[in-house]
């Protein structure tokens, strides 16, 4: 089923529940083209579900996703995965396999993806995509020898050298001190306006979300509590947005 | 592909372990379905089997080689007293090299394999499992299932009657050397009395069942691993459970096994 529009992504009242626990109910959001959209929410609050239901990692219990207008419940395997070939994924930890070294990472998917492509354009593709991050000294290490920071940025590299036309970032700045985080954060935005990407970020740091969001959304039990610029969300005169954001704890 | 999933905790009742009993039956009777499946299918991943058959054979080659030096040793040491009892120790050779292909061989190596291999594949996968590394897999539209599980159970189900085979001559060379310290024996007279002894009928049964052996080894590591939860915990726990489980199923497939081949060629038991 195809939807000819503006949307790259569809959210139609999406609900996902673990045994009695309801993490996302009848959730609806739009994703335009080239829009960067930001998933604010606290711990626990579905963010990541979201995303893996996104990418077909978990089946929602109710609701339709439509990524290019195509119904992701409805594609058969081989179908899903020629739609991932368009979507890119940077997970929370980076999820680098231990066993093979950054080349070998990063050359794993275009293998995969492209089975026919000359090994020759592989080696440079995988070259052009780490100077993006630069980290072309990193190529031979193995991902236990990199740093917190440097994994993210390899973990980028992995999930942008498809081309992917939709990112989705999983918690892209967890556990990164702040200068990390800002670099990380303008490294997506500048590679977001050169490849013209979509991008969907799951996140709880303001600072990442400053400097990416063009649109945010806040996720309050399982549902959607607040929508709008993150301006907008920052100088809500609303109690728990105000102590979300804020650095002392208001009263609700 | 949905798989039971295991209950754990530090309050399990009876009703759990029973549950849970019955859910590694399910859980392991769809991986081999799904194994069946996706063995035949493109791509074959031929360079992954090879790899993992070069890994798992350096990894295991020194400790079988101890083991079966060992078995060889201590059975004929063990032996040699009782045959001397009743004048029989011209028989060493011929009972010991039977002991060895038929049963001691294929069993210890297979449970040796099992601690070494099950274990490593159980920790590795579960890993991979807890750091998301296989839903990574997932969505660069690779298929873990056949990329992880397949070339690992057709790795260890090629190895291992390789590597019994292995074991099985050490453990002979073993034999002759406790029997040169014990006895006077020339090793044209140990030859001939285990090539004589020893028909290739023995070898059926005897080196057959470790394709089995392998393949289970394989499989429960693949399956503890895979559906491993719970962080460095749930690691630790696949990593053990597959020992346990495929060790056991050895023991029990290895009895059934040998009823079969009782059954089958009557005339070499």
């Amino acid at each position: 089923m195809v939807m000819a529009n503006d949307k790259l992504v569809e959210i139609k009242n999406l609900s996902k529940r673990f045994e009695a626990l309801s993490v996302l109910d009848d959730i609806s959001i739009d994703v335009l083209r080239g829009e960067n959209l930001v998933v604010f929410g606290r711990s626990g609050q579905g963010k990541s579900v979201l995303l893996k239901c996104i990418i077909g990692l978990m089946h929602p219990d109710a609701g339709k996703i439509y990524i290019k207008g195509n119904d992701i419940s409805l594609l058969s395997m081989k179908e899903l995965n020629d739609l991932r070939k368009d979507i890119g994924f940077l997970f929370q930890g980076s999820a680098l396999y231990d066993s093979m070294t950054v080349r070998e990472n990063l050359e794993f998917p275009l293998q995969k993806h492209f089975p026919d492509k000359p090994q020759k354009e592989i080696d440079e593709k995988v070259l052009n995509t780490l100077e993006l991050v630069s980290l072309e000294d990193a190529i031979d290490k193995m991902p236990s020898e990199l740093s917190g920071g440097m994994k993210k940025r390899i973990g980028l590299a992995r999930s942008i050298i498809t081309d992917p036309e939709l990112m989705l970032y999983d918690e892209p700045t967890t556990g990164l001190d702040p200068i990390t985080t800002k670099e990380i954060s303008e490294l997506i935005i500048n590679l977001q306006k050169k490849l013209n990407m979509t991008s969907i970020v799951v996140t709880h740091d303001l600072i990442c979300a400053e400097i990416i969001a063009d649109r945010a959304i806040f996720l309050r039990d399982a549902k959607i509590a607040y929508e709008g610029n993150i301006t907008e969300l920052t100088n809500s005169a609303d109690s728990f947005l105000r102590n979300f954001f804020s650095h002392e704890l208001v009263k609700e | 592909m949905k798989i039971p999933k295991i209950r754990y905790g530090r309050r399990l009742t009876y009703a759990d372990y029973l549950y849970n009993f019955f859910a590694t039956i399910t859980g392991l009777t769809i991986f081999n379905i799904e194994f069946a499946k996706q063995m035949f299918k493109t791509p074959l991943e031929i360079g992954q089997i090879k790899k993992h058959m070069d890994e798992l054979g350096v990894k295991t080659f020194g400790i079988v080689s101890i083991t079966g030096l060992i078995i060889g040793l201590v059975l004929t040491m063990q032996s040699q007293p009782i045959m001397q009892r009743f004048g029989a120790t011209d028989f060493l050779p011929a009972m010991v090299s039977i002991s060895v292909v038929r049963e001691l061989g294929p069993v210890i190596t297979a449970l040796i394999f099992a601690g070494r291999v099950s274990s490593g594949i159980g920790a590795e996968l579960g890993s991979m499992r807890v750091t998301e590394q296989i839903d990574a897999m997932e969505v660069s539209a690779i298929n873990p299932f056949k990329y992880l599980v397949v070339t690992r159970v057709i790795a260890t189900t090629m190895i291992l009657p390789i590597l019994t085979i292995y074991v099985i001559m050490i453990a002979l060379v073993g034999t002759y050397l406790a029997i040169i310290l014990m006895e006077s024996m020339s090793l044209k007279y140990f030859v001939d009395s285990v090539v004589t002894t020893i028909e290739f009928g023995d070898f059926i049964p005897g080196v057959g069942k470790t394709f089995v052996f392998g393949y289970l080894v394989g499989m429960v590591g693949c399956y503890k691993g895979l559906t491993a939860e719970g962080g460095t915990e749930g690691v630790g726990r696949a990593s053990t459970t597959a020992v346990v489980l495929s060790s056991l199923l050895i023991l029990i497939f290895d009895m059934v096994l040998v009823k079969i081949s009782l059954w089958l060629w009557p005339t070499i038991s």
